[in-house]
């Protein structure tokens, strides 16, 4: 196998799905209140504070901007433009510039998912409670150390004075989700809590009333304290999954422009478009609905149906799904189907149906939450009915049925899963991993399945020059010259492997689906498909790769070939190994297929698949009972990443693709996936640990609830004790080290003419 | 420096240092006989001078540039300048109070000169003095570069620091005239007091408006931290110095509290100054210089904004540990017990966060011993938090109260971590103001690091031994159940102790004497060409700016 | 200890203080981007102010010139 020396450059590499157009760029921008025009651009690739700087420099440069900021979180920068007509697209050179890959955001997407729900936000409850609980705590502490008689007294009632509104702006969060569930006749674990807190501020207060000395203000509001941290983490690790319907939406143009019978061109909306009409398609647009070619050539980009990015050429009679791009040349077609059985519309639907199929995953936390509910309610009842048997007093019997319910409430239960998961988080992050859902970490850990895209997957997708022929200096000049003329990927490959040269190009013309052609050094020449070049060549035999010619010199030709990712070799190797067949899908056609299939040790590849046959590759493997992972970058694995149990993607995927994965790796090589794994693995370690000392922790501490032994002072160190024991447990994930990612290129040209 | 203030704004300033020359010559006036006329006096000087100063410059040519392109870096400056000063007086102040304990005789038998007089003077020129001007002057300079924007407006700045060191000055000369309210680190009287609530809600007012006028969206976490130091010190010696002046032309006032109630206002004053004025706004300067001076970013901002609320409230309870075994209520000294040792987590985080932020620089910090000093100043903020939680424990400060291991507890805080903090910022920030390329003398900086140092450890090590020892003796019964020492048998063994110390504060203002000569050689240094950064201000960068107050 | 009448009211005030400073700094956007932040005081070489910022945005703004 040779290794090709060149080292890996950012630059070179298109987009995966194809040029943006000027039209989604201009799309993205909204008007904002004071006149101006903001839009998004996702640029995946920031990666550190001085990528920052330099993208904002770079911006606010550009005609037309007024602002411009850049989110290393998100990997997004926000712009504002003078109004909101100003064309973005200096902008999204610029980043293109300095070798960032941008496309547009739509602002709706970004909207923060918590705005949907009602009542205040979680963070500022957790703010509250933490306010609430300081200064709760800090009066307990006082009694419990001894104040005593009016002092004490004083201090009961400033605590009921902070604890009863923070429990009331706090609580909301419970509260609400416990009436749902309770109007529809079930349980949940907010039921408990609601009830614990609730009661023991009630409990509390008649006490204060009756000048008692056990008041449990502290436990009631630290647990809302404690509780609303594990919700907020958890929502943290939920909030993110998006649905990647809306991305596909936004694939389709919005309208297209018709012909009319006089031969007027009309701008006609989407649903407008009935089957028959003969729309016009320009260079960069997308074909709104399933078409077939009438007259021009031109070259497309098929990402979404076959996942290459390789533009294929297109003449008279070609049929186009909708959701293509139309890269080169202007065409005329006729309309097929109508737009809501066209190829996108039925995409959608698939993904959609994978989407739901997949949110009936039930999580640890859910389950145990299940199990746990009905228990610590019937617990707290017998123990009230036992009390008022042995004693006859109803009021020590509700004391002790509440401080059962308050101890079991489920604090470190609560904490259990989500801390685990933000850590695990965090640490992902560090070794270029997002995670967008915290069950996807759980469902990563059972998977006995793994299914790979080959584009842009286990291959980097971009292709190569593996070989360049012999010919004089004076050739590759005029052929860097020629490349330089054109962005057809195979044109960017070849000047990207010939080094730089002062040559001037007269007459370039790009004719689309072959090639280019223009004079050098006052000489016709062409670079471009094999077949076409040698129709001015002296030896007309038609090589496989790209050629290039001088009118009447002889043709010499390029050869391209895809790269295998770095990494791919030892994960594919070491899965297999591992217990975990690999599966390869690939809308490639067989030879290619076959090619990397045996490269990688493969045993099973499909070829020729079409989104749907992906899918239904996984359903089948559902079906037989098997977890699968799916890795996938293009378009067309979208819905694949969805039906997966659990999914992965490149950041270099496509929009739609990456949010329909739950896992994004920033790094080149696949080792990510193992990377991936280990975590996961580890965090389901640990979360089941979790959970044993949480209830470890119960059992201790129920026996000594229903026994009535429980002041406010045991109930609120237990709480504390149990919680920081399972934060502390989960914090050991940190501990490992994350493995660096794979710097090394290793990558083997495997021969595939391109 | 005057060419950068408008001639509405000279004026401006005339009218205000005009009324206070005119409140200086009425209380000298007024309190005839009483250290409150001499401070009258003293007063009216410096305001004289200040209105002088302004007057005899009003004429010249005003700023031409547009001043809002640039920084407002001249307080700043001066501000340093003064900070250096104030160290050099307050830690020679130190080494001959240290002296005196060694050897009395280095009294003199003067009446100003005896201990009781001149130990204040050292604790607020070290603490106000030179500490407080070195938060004042850092936070001039980071709320603007964090903010991107310049301050409003040009004779604010210059009120809050004059202002703050006329209260400096009148303090210290106060206690050189046995003008004392006796309470620690609040002893000015009333009229100073009253004077610091101006410049410090003057002090509050410019931060807000200069970050209200901010151009990055973000506020950077040391202007939390530099906030929270401004406001609750603020509240703190609003409350504190609550009193009744016994009469308005003299300067002896009486606390609003009494007895034990007084105590308790008292402590709890005294540990949030050192939680908000030596511990909160140098963490602002931690947060800031350090991942500056390291090139890279804090290791968890995160964290730094977590531990900021956490210091922020756990400190707020924790006095009451200065009181344990008094007449205060047990309760009491349990809650500041408890809530000092919680204070443990959120003060480890800080420095523990520091330190991280370093790890993969490590190279750095042994080559530039500008980041070592900061580095250093973490570890000690580390050590003495970790040693302050313990002290806080009851049976523990049992021991420990009322020795030398207090005040080896106070200076691992005060010397290894906010002295060492300020001169690691400094270095790192007077190239930036005055626009050189470095500092004068890199091995000056490596010489004042390792003097430090050295003064740091001989120092706290000798009060640890000393403050063990006496704590022990004092402690120790004979048979017959009396006590085995008298107080004369510990001052004999604690005297080599106390000489340590004074060669170990010896070193450590030795050290501080070539910082002050390091910076002002840095300014004084013609740039040997110009340097790439073009100059910000319109203000004559190259000409050493010389303290106005001095 | 009727000097904790005066005490924990002001520290409550403060307290309240300081959680109506994290509601703002919550309203105004201050956590979104916390990497970024973190890493943008590294990057201001050219040590000058920046332009005003168009009313109700935010962003980098184009350096004032003197
Ligand atoms: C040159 C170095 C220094 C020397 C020689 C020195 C010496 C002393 C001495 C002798 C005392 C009196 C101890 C006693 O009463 O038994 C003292 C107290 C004190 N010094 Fe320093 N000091 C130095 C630096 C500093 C610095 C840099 C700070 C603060 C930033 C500081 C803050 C204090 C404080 C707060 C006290 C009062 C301690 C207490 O009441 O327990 N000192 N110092
Ligand atoms: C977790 C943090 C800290 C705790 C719990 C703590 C605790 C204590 C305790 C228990 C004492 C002795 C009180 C006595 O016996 O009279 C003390 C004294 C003192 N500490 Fe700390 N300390 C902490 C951090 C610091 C820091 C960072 C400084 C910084 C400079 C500092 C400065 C002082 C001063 C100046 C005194 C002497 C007060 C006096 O004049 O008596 N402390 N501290």
């Amino acid at each position: 196998m040779r290794v090709i020396s060149e080292k890996h450059d950012r630059k070179v590499r298109p987009a995966p799905s194809g040029p943006v157009t000027r039209a989604e760029r201009s799309a993205s921008v909204r008007p904002a209140a004071n006149g101006h025009g903001v839009c998004l651009i996702s640029v995946p690739n920031i990666s550190c504070g001085a990528c920052v700087a330099r993208i904002e420099r770079a911006l606010i440069d550009c005609p037309g901007v007024v602002a411009a900021r850049a989110n290393l979180t998100l990997r997004q920068v926000r712009v504002t433009l003078t109004d909101a007509n100003t064309d973005p697209s200096p902008g999204y050179e610029a980043l293109a510039a300095l070798g960032y890959t941008a496309r547009p955001l739509d602002p709706s997407d970004t909207e923060p998912a918590s705005a949907q729900q009602d009542g205040p936000d979680l963070l500022r409850c957790i703010a509250v409670a933490g306010f609430g609980a300081m200064n709760v705590m800090l009066l307990s502490v006082a009694v419990w150390s001894g104040a005593e008689a009016t002092t004490r007294d004083t201090f009961h009632l400033i605590s009921a004075l902070i604890a009863v509104p923070v429990v009331a702006y706090a609580g909301q969060p419970f509260f609400r989700s416990a009436l749902v569930v309770l109007r529809g006749g079930r349980l949940n674990m907010d039921v408990p809590i609601a009830l614990a807190v609730l009661l023991a501020l009630a409990l509390s207060l008649s006490e204060l009333l009756q000048g008692g000395d056990h008041v449990f203000f502290d436990a009631a509001v630290t647990l809302l304290f404690f509780l609303l941290t594990g919700r907020y983490l958890d929502q943290l690790m939920r909030d993110r999954a998006r649905s990647a319907v809306t991305g596909l939406a936004r694939l389709s143009p919005k309208g297209a422009m018709a012909r009319g019978p006089d031969g007027s061109l009309e701008w006609i909306a989407l649903h407008a478009v009935a089957k028959g009409m003969i729309l016009h398609i320009d260079a960069g647009e997308r074909v709104p609905v399933d078409v077939r070619i009438l007259h021009g050539d031109t070259d497309l980009d098929r990402s979404l149906v076959t996942g290459e990015a390789m533009p294929v050429a297109a003449s008279p009679g070609t049929e186009l799904e909708a959701g293509t791009l139309n890269l080169t040349g202007g065409i005329e077609v006729e309309v097929l189907r109508p737009v809501a059985e066209s190829f996108l519309a039925e995409m959608m639907r698939m993904l959609s149906a994978a989407e739901t199929s997949r949110s009936t995953y039930v999580r640890i936390a859910d389950r145990a939450a299940r199990l746990y509910a009905p228990v610590v309610h019937l617990l707290a009842v017998a123990t009230f009915a036992g009390w008022l048997l042995v004693t006859g007093d109803w009021q020590v019997s509700a004391f002790v049925a509440i401080s059962v319910l308050i101890i079991t409430c489920p604090c470190a239960l609560g904490l259990a899963v989500p801390v685990a998961q933000v850590v695990a988080a965090g640490r992902l992050m560090r070794s270029g991993i997002l995670m967008k859902d915290g069950s996807a970490l759980e469902r990563l850990a059972q998977i006995d399945r793994a299914v790979f895209d080959k584009t842009g997957t286990l291959t980097t997708g971009t292709p190569m020059v593996t070989s360049c022929f012999e010919g004089e200096a004076e050739q590759r000049e005029a052929s860097k010259a020629l490349a330089m003329q054109s962005r057809h990927p195979a044109a960017q490959a070849i000047a990207a492997h010939l080094p730089e040269v002062a040559c001037e190009v007269a007459d370039a013309v790009e004719v689309p689906g072959f090639g280019v052609e223009g004079r050098v050094h006052g000489r016709r020449a062409r670079l471009g498909r094999a077949r076409w070049v040698a129709e001015i060549a002296a030896n007309p035999q038609a090589a496989t790769g790209p050629a290039f010619a001088f009118e009447g010199a002889p043709a010499l030709s390029f050869d391209l070939s895809e790269t295998l990712r770095p990494g791919a070799v030892d994960t594919i190797s070491d899965m297999q190994s591992s217990g975990i067949p690999v599966t390869m899908l690939s809308g490639d056609d067989a030879a290619r297929v076959a090619q990397v299939a045996e490269t990688l040790g493969i045993a099973e590849a499909h070829h020729g698949m079409t989104p749907a046959r992906k899918v239904g590759v996984l359903e089948d493997l559902r079906d037989r009972g098997h977890r699968a992972l799916m890795v996938g970058d293009g378009l067309n694995d979208t819905a694949a990443l969805a039906a997966a149990h659990v999914s992965m993607a490149p950041s270099t995927a496509a929009d739609a693709g990456r949010t329909a994965a739950d896992f994004v790796f920033l790094r080149d090589g696949l080792d990510a996936v193992a990377t991936a794994q280990d975590v996961a693995r580890a965090t389901a370690r640990v979360v089941r640990q979790n959970f044993g000392l949480a209830i470890a922790y119960n059992c201790i501490a129920i026996p000594l609830a229903v026994a009535g032994l429980v002041t406010p002072l045991i109930a609120a160190l237990a709480m504390s004790a149990s919680s920081i024991l399972v934060i502390g447990n989960s914090l050991r994930l940190n501990g490992k080290r994350a493995a660096a990612p794979l710097q090394s290129v290793e990558r083997g040209p495997v021969a595939i003419p391109a | 420096m005057m060419s950068n203030l408008t001639r509405a704004e000279r004026a401006n300033a005339m009218v205000i240092a005009g009324t206070g020359a005119f409140i200086g010559l009425v209380m000298a006036a007024a309190g005839r006989g009483d250290p409150m006329g001499a401070h009258g006096w003293i007063v009216l000087a410096f305001c004289g001078a200040l209105f002088f100063v302004v007057g005899s410059a009003y004429e010249d040519p005003e700023p031409t540039q547009d001043r809002t392109a640039s920084y407002y870096d001249d307080p700043t400056k001066v501000g340093i300048l003064i900070a250096l000063f104030w160290a050099v007086v307050g830690m020679g102040m130190g080494v001959w109070v240290a002296s005196q304990l060694a050897w009395p005789d280095l009294r003199f038998d003067a009446a100003w000169s005896s201990f009781g007089r001149i130990r204040p003077v050292h604790t607020s020129g070290v603490i106000f003095g030179f500490g407080g001007n070195a938060l004042i002057a850092t936070s001039f300079h980071i709320m603007q570069r964090t903010c991107r924007a310049r301050m409003p407006d040009q004779v604010t700045p210059w009120f809050v620091l004059l202002g703050f060191n006329l209260f400096c000055i009148v303090a210290s000369s106060g206690y050189l005239m046995g003008v004392t309210q006796s309470k620690e680190y609040a002893e000015p009287e009333w009229y100073a007091d009253l004077w610091l609530v101006v410049v410090w809600v003057v002090y509050f007012v410019l931060y807000i408006r200069t970050l209200a006028r901010r151009n990055e969206p973000h506020i950077y976490v040391a202007n939390w931290y530099y906030l929270a130091f401004i406001l609750v010190v603020a509240v703190l010696h609003i409350v504190n110095n609550l009193a009744v002046p016994a009469s308005l032309t003299g300067a002896k006032s009486y606390s609003a509290f009494a007895g034990v109630q007084d105590a308790m206002t008292q402590w709890w004053y005294g540990h949030n100054a050192v939680a908000f004025f030596l511990t909160s706004g140098f963490l602002g300067m931690l947060y800031y210089f350090l991942p500056k001076r390291a090139e890279r970013p804090i290791y968890s901002y995160r964290l730094s904004i977590l531990s900021f609320w956490g210091i922020t409230f756990f400190y707020i309870w924790a006095g009451s540990h200065h009181l344990h075994y008094t007449a205060l209520p047990h309760w009491v000294q349990t809650l500041g017990m408890t809530f000092s040792v919680m204070l443990l987590v959120p003060s480890w985080a800080s420095a523990g966060n520091a330190l991280m932020t370093l790890n993969g620089a490590w190279h750095k910090v042994r080559d530039d011993a500008t980041l070592r000093f900061m580095m250093v100043a973490a570890v000690f903020y580390g050590l003495s938090t970790f040693e302050g939680s313990f002290m806080a424990i009851r049976p523990v400060n049992g021991l420990s109260h009322y020795t030398d291991w207090t005040v080896g507890h106070v200076h691992a805080g005060a010397m290894g971590w906010v002295a060492l903090i300020s001169f690691g910022s400094i270095y790192a920030l007077a190239p930036v103001l005055w626009r050189r390329e470095t500092i004068y003398s890199w091995k000056a900086v490596e010489w004042h690091f390792w003097l430090a140092l050295a003064g740091t450890v001989i120092y706290v090590f000798a009060m640890w031994n000393s403050g063990i020892t006496q704590g022990l003796m004092w402690r120790t019964y004979t048979e017959s159940g009396t006590l085995a020492y008298s107080f004369t048998d510990t001052l004999v063994a604690m005297h080599p102790y106390y000489v340590a110390r004074t060669f170990g504060g010896l070193l450590f203002l030795i050290g501080a004497c070539i910082g002050a000569w390091n910076v002002v050689m840095t300014i004084r240094r013609m740039p040997s060409e110009t340097p790439e950064r073009d100059y910000p201000t319109s203000s004559e960068s190259r000409e050493p700016a010389l303290p106005a107050a001095e | 200890m009727t000097i904790l009448t005066l005490l924990i009211p002001v520290t409550l005030v403060m307290g309240a203080v300081g959680l109506g400073a994290f509601f703002w700094s919550l309203h105004s956007g201050q956590y979104e981007d916390l990497s970024g932040d973190a890493e943008r005081i590294l990057f201001d070489e050219d040590d000058k102010p920046l332009a005003a910022y168009p009313p109700g945005h935010s962003g980098t703004t184009k350096e004032k010139t003197p």
